[in-house]
Parts: structure tokens; sequence; C-alpha cells
């Protein structure tokens, strides 16, 4: 069932396999797969072998991955484009890529004799053309200099958007900040194309497995854990990072790009009715409405039915609770203690030592506020 | 405008067909299989992930799709349109529609259902069914179906976790304390100790199981155990539940069940959670008492032949173009380009079986995980979640006259009674033209089985009916509990031709008395 026909070309530096299309398994939106396999002729030099798909919508995947300088890159490219479109795949010298699209640009007719591929001494590697469903391999010994390197479709109309950024030496930017790589090709990575707001849900880290990551209007995220019914932690700034748990079968966690300003207290939930000293209630999710993009999630707390919506108000700098208990004809005390400088508060009351206690009235509706210091 | 390049891949993309030669002889290969199935990719929604994990064809002709990023999708196939209707799920598995226009779609964490209740065209209420259920964290818990059966109950399979990874710090629900202490799963030696929590392991509720839901409830009854990674399920025309199930420990090959109430399918890690369980570690349990509980396979799939990692059972619609095919349960397979035909019988109370290919065509590629039929056309869902696949989907179309191919296959007393989708050439009874090789797999705590006590047979007796259509051989020997791997590549039709899938394995458990 293998079919592996070499069919070398000696185009330039670089050495072309085609394979026949269905051997390898393409992974989605990863990350550089960087594997080290001992066939360099360079002793203690392995080579780094990426593979690098072209997706629709004009994108590699992935959009940029690291190797070190000197070492001999082997780049297994797919073309897994959907909508049916032919790529090439060309490596550039740092700050070249510009010039390099425009001088494929100037090609015209004389584009398709030479897989559109300009003559100049700042292309490392190049691909031929690769119609869709078919891969070939290119090699390249990586320079010594340290820079970004890019690469790029120079296929008529596909140099301005498909592009991507190899860092050699250089350490990666945050995804969502690399001035090196296209807009859509981290919109591509991220739950809702980096949209705002989002629910997504997935395994995510100091949580259960039932988790749900949600990205709120502004700066604010937090995840939501359907197995305990309550907010386990907030953070700020770029939402929750999927790619590692959406490369394969989920082995891997979601990222928490950065460190959570507040953190739910271990094994407790907020809410006791009737006594502050109650036991730990049972809870049940059962699901959440969207409204404006934003969950309203909704559980049992014992027979209690809750529903709860989070919002952030960035200005403010609050994370805003919102509660609505129905047919309870028991005092809520809700509680939540001040820590790591983080505060709360209600309109409906004072806490007193970390419990704030609401008349069966006062809890049918009531919201608590957390400001933390990470707000501003 | 790609056709203006050229390309260095024509000459492989070629190498796969066997276009009909100018001499006027049949085409063969992918030439002959295209006069037969017309197959054609469709892209799914751009911009998102196009790994399929739930198909489902809609009673208005629409087609609605779930894919590995969390996406729920509706296909016009009239407008080739997609619209995305819900986001955000975790590695839906399956998905249903409703009366009323919600759906149900089972994820990692529970069955969801999807409601658009302001009327426009979105989902804006996940509502959870039902999540009543483990979860380790482990990557391999999936959660496939759910399916309705026909009193308008739900079945849903859950997967066992894998040894390939440990468990999550926080679980959900009850920690089975049968097996490996669970501490142990996050010490240091974990690597090391790993196989003593078994290769596949449930230690969480209801791992392994099928279980009924009440959909309108969201009550849930254990309704079989047994089950290792039960990705496919579905019901036959008789409304029989089917489920696949993949081969690895206590599966010698890929296996097809058809799954009965308080039913035990031979993987014993799911025990633990049986009411009646007396608390042995399943691991230690004797091969005689599991042997005493199980029922085994209707059908297997013999590894490497036929599929390595069947999916999901659906049924051929009775349409002109499906012909005789027409009423047939057919499956997908992960590691090959391959759709298969399971034809299954009852004998004596007892399910068995066997499996032929459809197609088996490099234009299908692999990871045909899910299959929807609307109209005629089979629309399929390719997925690998980083295991051997593909992604994006294809649509497989009948041209209107089935190759010559075997229809249908009964087991008598002493052999096997096969029909044909044409008259056989006389040439047929004769027994030399026949082979069939006998053998079996192991039931054990290892990995797969290699084909065991194999014997190549000749028949003895050849009878064609009048109408040459149906052939009966007769064996020199039959024995329960073996594979009746069928070869039909010397038989031709009528006409001279080949059969398009010659080979068949038939699953004996039962041999008729009569």
């Amino acid at each position: 069932m293998h079919r592996k026909k070499s069919v070398p070309l000696s185009l330039l530096r670089l050495a072309l396999f085609v394979f026949s299309s269905t051997t390898l398994a393409p992974r989605s939106f990863s990350e550089p797969v960087l594997s080290t396999k001992k066939v360099s002729a360079e002793p203690g030099k392995p080579n780094v072998t990426v593979k690098m798909v072209m997706r629709d919508g004009l994108r590699f995947d992935p959009p940029r991955f690291s190797a070190e300088p000197g070492r001999k890159l082997v780049i297994e490219l797919e073309n897994e484009d959907s909508s049916h479109q032919s790529h090439n795949f060309l490596l550039i010298r740092p700050g070249k890529l510009k010039k390099i699209v425009e001088s494929a640009m100037a090609l015209g007719e004389r584009g398709p004799s030479q897989s559109f591929v300009p003559q100049s001494s700042d292309i490392l590697a190049h691909s031929a053309v690769l119609d869709p469903e078919k891969k070939s391999r290119i090699s390249v010994d990586l320079p010594a200099e340290p820079g970004v390197y890019p690469y790029v479709c120079t296929m008529p109309g596909h140099g301005m958007v498909m592009y991507g950024a190899l860092y050699s030496g250089v350490i990666l930017p945050a995804i969502d900040k690399d001035p090196n790589i296209p807009p859509t090709a981290v919109q591509a990575m991220l739950p809702g194309g980096g949209r705002r707001p989002f629910i997504q849900r997935m395994f995510l880290p100091n949580a259960g497995p039932a988790a749900i990551a949600v990205s709120l209007p502004g700066k604010q995220n937090f995840c939501w854990d359907a197995g305990e019914c309550r907010l386990r932690y907030v953070w700020s700034g770029t939402g929750v990072d999927p790619r590692e748990h959406w490369r394969g079968n989920g082995k891997d966690l979601a990222k928490v790009p950065t460190s959570p300003w507040w953190n739910a207290p271990i094994e407790d939930f907020p809410f006791r009715f009737g006594s502050p000293s109650a036991s730990v209630p049972k809870v049940k999710f059962l699901g959440y409405r969207v409204e404006a993009g934003l969950p309203e999630f909704h559980f049992k707390v014992g027979a209690i039915e809750v529903f709860e919506k989070v919002t952030a108000d960035d200005a403010r700098g609050v994370i805003e609770f919102h509660y609505k208990v129905l047919r309870s004809n028991e005092a809520l005390f809700y509680r939540a203690s001040d820590a790591e400088g983080a505060k709360w508060a209600s309109p409906a009351g004072l806490f007193k030592g970390g419990v704030l206690e609401l008349t069966p009235a006062q809890a049918a509706q009531f919201s608590v506020t957390l400001t933390g210091p990470a707000i501003h | 405008m790609k056709t203006l390049y050229f390309s260095v891949s024509v000459a492989v993309a070629l190498s796969a067909s066997g276009f009909a030669a100018n001499d006027g002889s049949p085409p063969s290969g992918e030439g002959r299989i295209s006069e037969h199935y017309k197959v054609a990719k469709l892209m799914g929604p751009p911009g998102i992930d196009s790994q399929v994990g739930a198909l489902v064809a809609l009673e208005d002709g629409r087609l609605a799709a779930a894919f590995h990023h969390g996406q729920v999708a509706i296909y016009e196939p009239k407008e080739s349109s997609w619209k995305i209707i819900a986001e955000g799920l975790h590695e839906p598995l399956g998905i249903l529609p409703e009366k009323g226009g919600s759906f149900l779609v089972m994820q990692r964490a529970e069955l969801t259902r999807l409601r658009d209740t302001d009327g426009d065209g979105l989902t804006d209420h996940y509502e959870t069914v039902w999540d009543d259920f483990g979860l380790s964290g482990n990557y391999h818990e999936f959660a496939f179906g759910p399916v309705r059966g026909p009193g308008g109950k739900l079945y849903v399979g859950l997967n066992l976790a894998s040894s390939g990874d440990s468990i999550r710090k926080e679980i959900r629900g009850e920690w089975s304390p049968i097996g490996l202490p669970r501490q142990e799963f996050y010490g240091a030696n974990w690597k090391k100790v790993s196989d003593k929590a078994g290769r596949m392991y449930s230690r969480v509720l209801w791992r392994g199981w099928i279980m009924e839901v009440d959909p309108v409830s969201g009550n849930a009854t254990p309704f079989a155990s047994g089950l290792r990674s039960p990705d496919g399920l579905g019901f036959d025309s008789e409304g029989n539940l089917l489920v696949s199930d993949n081969q690895g420990d206590w599966r010698g090959s890929s296996e097809l069940f058809v799954v009965k109430k308080d039913g035990f399918y031979g993987h014993p890690a799911s025990l633990v959670w049986r009411k009646d369980w007396d608390g042995s570690e399943p691991l230690n349990v004797p091969i005689s008492r599991l042997d005493a509980l199980r029922t085994p396979a209707a059908v297997w799939f013999p590894h490497n032949i036929y599929a390595n990692s069947p999916t999901q059972p659906v049924l051929i619609p009775k349409t002109p173009a499906w012909g005789a095919f027409g009423g047939q349960v057919l499956i997908g397979e992960m590691n090959s380009p391959r759709l298969l035909r399971v034809l299954m019988e009852e004998v004596d109370g007892v399910w068995q079986g066997a499996c032929v290919n459809l197609v088996d065509s490099e234009t299908l590629k692999r990871g045909l995980h899910r299959l929807a039929f609307i109209g005629d056309t089979l629309y399929v869902g390719r997925t690998h979640l980083s295991w051997a696949g593909a992604e994006g989907l294809v649509t497989l179309r009948p041209q209107g006259t089935l190759p010559f191919d075997p229809l249908d296959i009964h087991v008598t007393p002493h052999g096997f009674r096969i029909d044909f989708t044409e008259p056989l050439s006389a040439a047929a009874a004769d027994p030399g033209a026949w082979s069939v090789e006998q053998y079996t797999y192991a039931y054990h705590i290892a990995y797969g089985s290699p084909q065991m006590k194999k014997e190549s047979l000749t028949p003895t007796k050849v009878r064609l009916s009048n109408s040459n259509r149906t052939a009966e051989i007769e064996l020199p020997t039959l024995k329960e509990n073996f594979v009746y791997d069928l070869h039909l590549d010397a038989l031709r039709s009528e006409s001279g031709t080949a059969p398009l899938n010659a080979r068949m394995a038939y699953t004996l458990r039962k041999i008729p008395q009569k």
C-alpha cells in the first residue's frame, strides 16, 4: 500500500522527494513537530525535521517554528488545502520577505516555468509547485547567523498572506504579538479565531476534566469547572492556547498563557444554604445559555437551581458574578475570602469573615465582585 | 489552473489507477471502481479544522457535522454551503437531530442538547442532558454516540482509558478502588507500573459500557459492558444495536458486536462497575470465567486484511442506485481507504456474519470515521486525532449498476451459501475455483492476536443455483469460533468479469442444524 517513489530533482541545493499522498497523517494547527532523527552527516548535530502543511485560507501550518542555527533542516511539505489550490514554499533570508514576494510577482508569464520562484541569493531553499494532496520534502543547511527567516508561498496572489517565520536562535514572542506571522494564521489557532467573547470546552490545567474556557470581552479570561459548577481561576490577556490539546488525541492539556491572578480555593464551593457551617453541597451542572456571546451557567446546588453569569469591567477593574437563585426559602451564605490582593464585595451587603449573608429575598438575585491586582 | 504547472507527482497519481486498456478488456483497479462509485471531495466549512467527529443526515436533505475543534455545522447540498450553528464543544463524536430542530451531541464530558431558542439559527442554549459518568481526564476516554433505538432511547458508548497515559489529579465522579492504587497513577514510576493498570482501564464510572439514556429525563441505565473503544454505534435494519470495537487487549482482531441488554462483550476492565461484581481485579480473573460471561463478536474484521479500526455502522439506503445492497450494513475504517459491507444473520439465537469490501480506493484516503446517507449519496467524514487517518469530507455516489460482487452469505450445516450480484460462469461449479482459509483469533489479554490454527481448505462440493446467482459450497470441516476467509478471485461472472471485491470473511459462531 505504501508506494514510495523517489523522483529526485536537482533544483539548486534542494533534494525533493515525492511520496504517495496517503501515508503520513497531517496534524492540525501544530506547533512545530520537531523530531530529531539521527541521519545527519554531522555527528552530534542531528537533523531537525518539521512538517509543514499548506491549508485552506492560504495558510502554512505551523505559521512559525524554531530551529537551531547551523542545523540541517528537513521540511516535509504537504498540500492539504481543501480549496484545491497549488502552493510552493520558499525559505528566505531575514528581512527579505517583501522583496522576494515582489520579485515573484514581477515574473509575470515566466512564473509557471520556474515554479514562481525568482532568481535570488536571498532564497535559502524552495520547493516546486505542490498540487493539492501532494507531498514533498526539502532540506536546507540553516545559516549560522541567528535570525527570523521568513517562509512564503509565491504563487500569484498568495505571497501577501501565506507566510510564516522560522525562528533560528531567536526567542519567539507571544503568538498573538508576533509581527512575523499573518493574523489569519493566529486566528486559525485560537478558539473562535481569537474572537471575544468565546466559550471553549477543553482540558485545562488546574481544574477538573469538564472544564470550560471563557474569554470575556476586553482582557479577562476564566476557567469554569462544569464538574464543580464554579469558576476556578481568572487570568488577564491572551485567551486559552488550545494547540497542544488540539494537535492530536487530547493527551496534552490546553495552556493558560499567563498565570491566573485569582485562583478559587481548593475543594470549596461558595454557596451554603441555611447555615454558614452547612457541609459542602452537592452540585449538578445543567448547561449554559449564551447571550451576546457570554455564558450564563445553570446548575443545581442541592435541590436549588442557580444561574451564574460572569462579566468583567476592565475600566473599574472588577470581575462581577451575577447570580439568580430560584425558589429558595433559605438564607444563603456566600463564602469568598480575600486573598492574593483580590478583594470581594457585593452591593447586597458586607462580607464578614469571608462570608456574605443573604436573606432568601436578597439571594434571589444578587451579585458579587472580585477586584484583583492585575486589572487596571 | 493547477494543470498549467508541471507536477513531479503526476506519475505517482496515475500509478494507483488501472484505467481501461485500449484492447477493450474491462477496466481494473481504480478505473473499474470509478465505473460503479464516484468519489468526490467535499470542502468543509472554511477556516476550521476539518477532522470530522460526527455526521448525520437531516430529514430535509441537509447534513449536520461536528468537528474536532468543537464546531457543529449544517451543510446545504443544494447550495454547497456550510453554516456553523454551535461552537466550543469538546471533541464531539456523535450527533443526532431531534424533533423541533434541536440536536443532541456527545462531547467528552456530557451529552448536550443544542437549542436555538430565538430562531436565529444559532445555538444559544447548551443544555446538559446527561453527564453522570466518570472522567479521569485520560485522553482515551472518548464518548461515542448517541444513536436512537427503535423505542426512542439513546445509546452511548464510553471508551476505556489507556495506559498510554495516566489520569488527571482532579477526576469527575467515583473512583473504583479495584486495581492499581490511585497514588501509583501519580507516581514517578507511572511508566513502569502502567501495565499494572491494565493496558486499557476503567477506574471511573461506566467506562467500557454502553449506556441507555432517556433523552427527556436524562436518566441513564447501564446497558452492556465489556467494550474497549466502541467508536461506532448503529442499528441494523431490524433494530439490533451494533457496536464496533478496535483490535487491542482482549480483542484479537477488530470486531462488530450485536449488543443486547446486560451483555458482556469481552473486555474485562468494565466489570468493576457491575452491581454484582465481587471486587476481583479484572486482570486476574481466569479467562474461563470471562469466557463464560461473554458474548463473542458477531463479526471479526481480520486485521491487516479487512479493517484495523472499524468505525460507524450505517444502513445502505434502499434506493434503485444501491440495488441489492440496500438495507445492508456499511462500516468505515480508519487505517485503510476502505468501506466494508457487513452481512449478518442469526443462527439459533447467535449473531454471526461476514465482512466484505464495498470499495477499497486510494481516492477515499484513510480515517473514514463517520458516514451518513442523503438519498443515494454517502457522505464520509475523516479524522485522525494524530493516529492513522486523514481529514476532510468526501462523497461517494453509486453510478447506477452494482459491480459483480458477492451480495450475501449464509452458513449451512456443511458450508456456505453465497449470493452474487450477477450470475456466475459455469466454471464456478468447479471446487478448484474456490479457496478458503480457516483461522481463529485468541481471546487474551495481549494486544491483538495472530491468526491461529490456520488451514487452507478447498470445497468438497459446489452447487450453483438455477440462476447461477447463488453458489453453495461444502467444506471438509466447519468449526465454530473460526473465520472462514473466502478467496473469490478465480470466480467469473457470466460475462467474464472478476468480482470487484474478491474476498470475504465469515465469522462462524454457530453451525446450523439444518
